[in-house]
């Protein structure tokens, strides 16, 4: 297939993930369970039967939402109690949510009381991730939640059905991955955009149908002429539960820079970490919940052994990028409670970055333009200037 | 595209309100400088700003060997050899002026901006507005219809206030709100007006807490012609401002410097993009892409800062 009919796919599940889970269910007769995003384990959706699809924001206006939620929570939470009210969620023979801020609590409660026939499963993940307790917990919690889907589908969910999930997904994981260590070293020409679609779509798609598109793609990534372009090396760090809006990815490249890597949540933290394909399965979720956050640190979660802005500077290096752009979705407070500190390491290390706040509501592009454009120019300016005093 | 065999060099700033043209000499003299107001990003504006000044300089289009466009419209003119944005032109122009400079403070008809600059008159820092015209010159046209007074007796008048009102800084349209309430409760005009410009000194000094205050402070843009504005915005910051003569053209000028560079050291002004100096354009293989050529797996570069 080629790879701009491979892109459409990718781009049609990533757009319209309900309608794309709706389909396939229709088609294969399979249940959709949704969930919401960062850390749920997928594998024993599917090892289950079912279809996991992670509710994501859509770019609609938020009307009949605001009826249920506060305006200052950020635009996913806003956008799935809108989805919710509007009777998106209808096609859902489930929903598990997790608890990793109090704005996806609130919308969790409206999404309940909306839904008062759908099949609700809550779970609260430890979020003390360096105690002597943490796996032990972590695994309970995976119990419950492996106990919850069984309770859903009336069916127990056998150890090898899981590990064969978790196969799977290690594989979508590692394809992935390679995407992105191949746009890393410019051997292939992918954008920020691109990238987006074929992170997101794995959220939504069947997985064995996403790996082999993503293999097909990447055969034919390969075989076309390598990068040659070049601009500022960009890093982009933030936006954890939804994606960021395309046209700020297109903007960022259109204005000369060139996205090489991230730790977006539709990006990077998506796919950094394995599960183990061997032992007890849900030990090793419960491993892949501990270290992914090693691999990637997440602000939501408390780990002794990990921190954000370290992990950036390094990341940035391995990258070679040359500056970094934070998104952060209004008003996601994890995040900002975390970016003072990054800031601060970022200045003192003398490593360019620009804070941009993007919100639901977001359409004005050239404002932005500007921003990154000036951002950008003192870059490139600090890479290559030459010393001329002022007149 | 300008000749490379003039003898004059052109900056343009095509901003959200007005356009501002200096031209330049090959020995950095500025011989014209051109303002026009023709509405909203109005490219009628750009084109009577360069008309002007091309007649103040007595030459012609011909004569410019090389242009820079800087503002909202900056890729919008066929003449520019190149564009920067508004935030790097200002703050060449700014440290041009005041070499001593070591922030500038921007205020034009959309946008506000505070910018540290390094010895080198380059830009190290800035933030600026991010969606909303608080603080803006927008911002004191809206509220110079509200109290009804021209908006170049603003700032005059304002001057004049005694009393310690108080309105929102975070948005014009309450602002506005604000004002009429206060105007129904029998405050004065100038009073008034005095709060309008304290709003704005307060929205200023935010955005320079952002950057981290350094001295000595330039005031560029429309704004920095309010003497209540630039007065108020003193006394916020607790230091003077530096006011260059023509504050609103600082911008054009900084970009007719950077067509000055690239005409005397075109090697330096290479050396700078030396980053994007090979980018090729070519199209996204995304299938909602606009562009003409998409093609099957290939980057989105639609083409770097150099024009």
């Amino acid at each position: 297939m080629p790879a701009q009919a491979i892109l459409a796919q990718f781009e049609a599940a990533a757009e319209g993930p309900l309608s794309w889970a709706t389909e396939w269910k229709r088609t294969h007769g399979t249940r959709l369970l949704g969930t919401f995003p960062m850390h749920f384990p997928g594998e024993m959706a599917h090892a289950a039967g079912c279809l996991p699809l992670i509710l994501q924001e859509q770019q609609d206006p938020i009307t009949v939402g605001h009826g249920m939620i506060y305006p200052f929570y950020c635009g996913y939470t806003r956008s799935i109690v809108d989805q919710a009210c509007k009777g998106e969620f209808e096609a859902l023979d489930a929903i598990m949510f997790g608890d990793h801020c109090v704005q996806v609590l609130g919308a969790a409660d409206v999404v309940r009381a909306k839904l008062p026939n759908t099949w609700v499963h809550f779970y609260q993940l430890i979020s003390s991730m360096s105690d002597p307790w943490s796996l032990s917990r972590a695994r309970e919690t995976f119990a419950q939640l492996k106990a919850g889907i069984e309770e859903m589908t009336g069916q127990p969910l056998a150890d090898d059905a899981i590990r064969s999930s978790i196969r799977l997904f290690n594989r979508n994981r590692d394809l992935l991955r390679q995407l992105y260590e191949l746009r890393r070293e410019g051997r292939i020409q992918f954008s920020a955009r691109q990238m987006q679609l074929a992170v997101k779509s794995s959220m939504v798609m069947d997985k064995a149908l996403h790996n082999e598109l993503l293999k097909q793609l990447l055969a034919q990534l390969l075989s076309a002429r390598p990068s040659t372009g070049s601009g500022v090396r960009v890093y982009l760090s933030g936006h954890f539960c939804q994606a960021p809006k395309t046209g700020i990815l297109d903007l960022i490249e259109d204005c000369g820079g060139i996205v090489v890597d991230d730790d977006l949540y539709h990006g990077t933290r998506f796919i950094s970490t394995d599960v183990d394909e061997v032992g007890d399965p849900l030990t090793a979720l419960a491993q892949w919940y501990l270290a992914r956050n090693l691999k990637v640190p997440c602000p939501t979660r408390v780990d002794q052994k990990a921190d954000w802005e370290t992990y950036l500077l390094g990341a940035m290096e391995r990258a070679k990028a040359e500056g970094m752009i934070v998104l952060m979705a209004k008003f996601c407070e994890p995040h900002m409670y975390y970016y003072p500190e990054i800031k601060e390491a970022f200045e003192r290390r003398g490593v360019p970055h620009l804070l941009i706040e993007t919100e639901h509501e977001l359409n004005m592009l050239e404002g932005l333009r500007t921003r990154v454009e000036s951002f950008l120019e003192v870059v490139k300016r600090r890479a290559g200037a030459p010393t001329r005093r002022v007149a | 595209m300008a000749s490379r065999n003039g003898r004059f060099v052109m900056g343009i700033d095509f901003g959200s309100t007005t356009s501002k043209t200096v031209i330049l000499d090959l020995q950095g003299r500025v011989v014209a400088t051109a303002i026009a107001h023709k509405g909203s990003v109005s490219n009628e504006g750009a084109q009577v700003s360069m008309r002007e000044a091309l007649a103040q300089a007595g030459i012609g289009e011909a004569d410019i060997a090389r242009a820079v466009s800087t503002g909202y419209g900056r890729r919008m003119l066929d003449i520019a050899d190149k564009s920067y944005t508004e935030i790097t032109c200002h703050a060449r122009g700014a440290a041009h002026l005041m070499p001593q400079a070591r922030m500038v403070i921007d205020i034009g008809g959309q946008d506000s901006k505070v910018i540290a600059i390094d010895g080198n008159g380059l830009v190290s820092q800035f933030a600026m507005n991010d969606r909303c015209a608080a603080g803006t010159g927008k911002f004191l046209e809206a509220l110079a219809r509200a109290v009804q007074v021209p908006l170049e007796e603003m700032g005059p008048l304002a001057i004049t206030a005694r009393d310690k009102l108080s309105i929102s800084n975070m948005c014009a349209t309450f602002a506005e709100t604000e004002v009429i309430s206060l105007l129904a409760e029998g405050k004065a005009k100038h009073e008034v007006l005095g709060a309008v410009h304290a709003a704005i000194a307060s929205r200023t000094l935010g955005l320079v807490a952002r950057v981290g205050q350094r001295q000595p402070i330039v005031m560029t843009g429309g704004v920095a012609q309010n003497i209540a504005a630039v007065r108020h915005i003193e006394q916020a910051l607790g230091t003077a401002l530096l006011i260059p003569d023509n504050p609103q053209a600082a911008g054009a000028l900084g970009a007719a410097l950077f067509a000055l560079d690239e005409v005397s050291a075109p090697k330096t002004a290479d050396e700078e993009d030396r980053l994007d100096s090979a980018a090729e354009v070519s199209h996204c293989g995304t299938p909602a892409c606009a562009a003409k050529e998409a093609g099957a797996g290939t980057q989105v570069l639609h083409g770097p800062l150099r024009r």
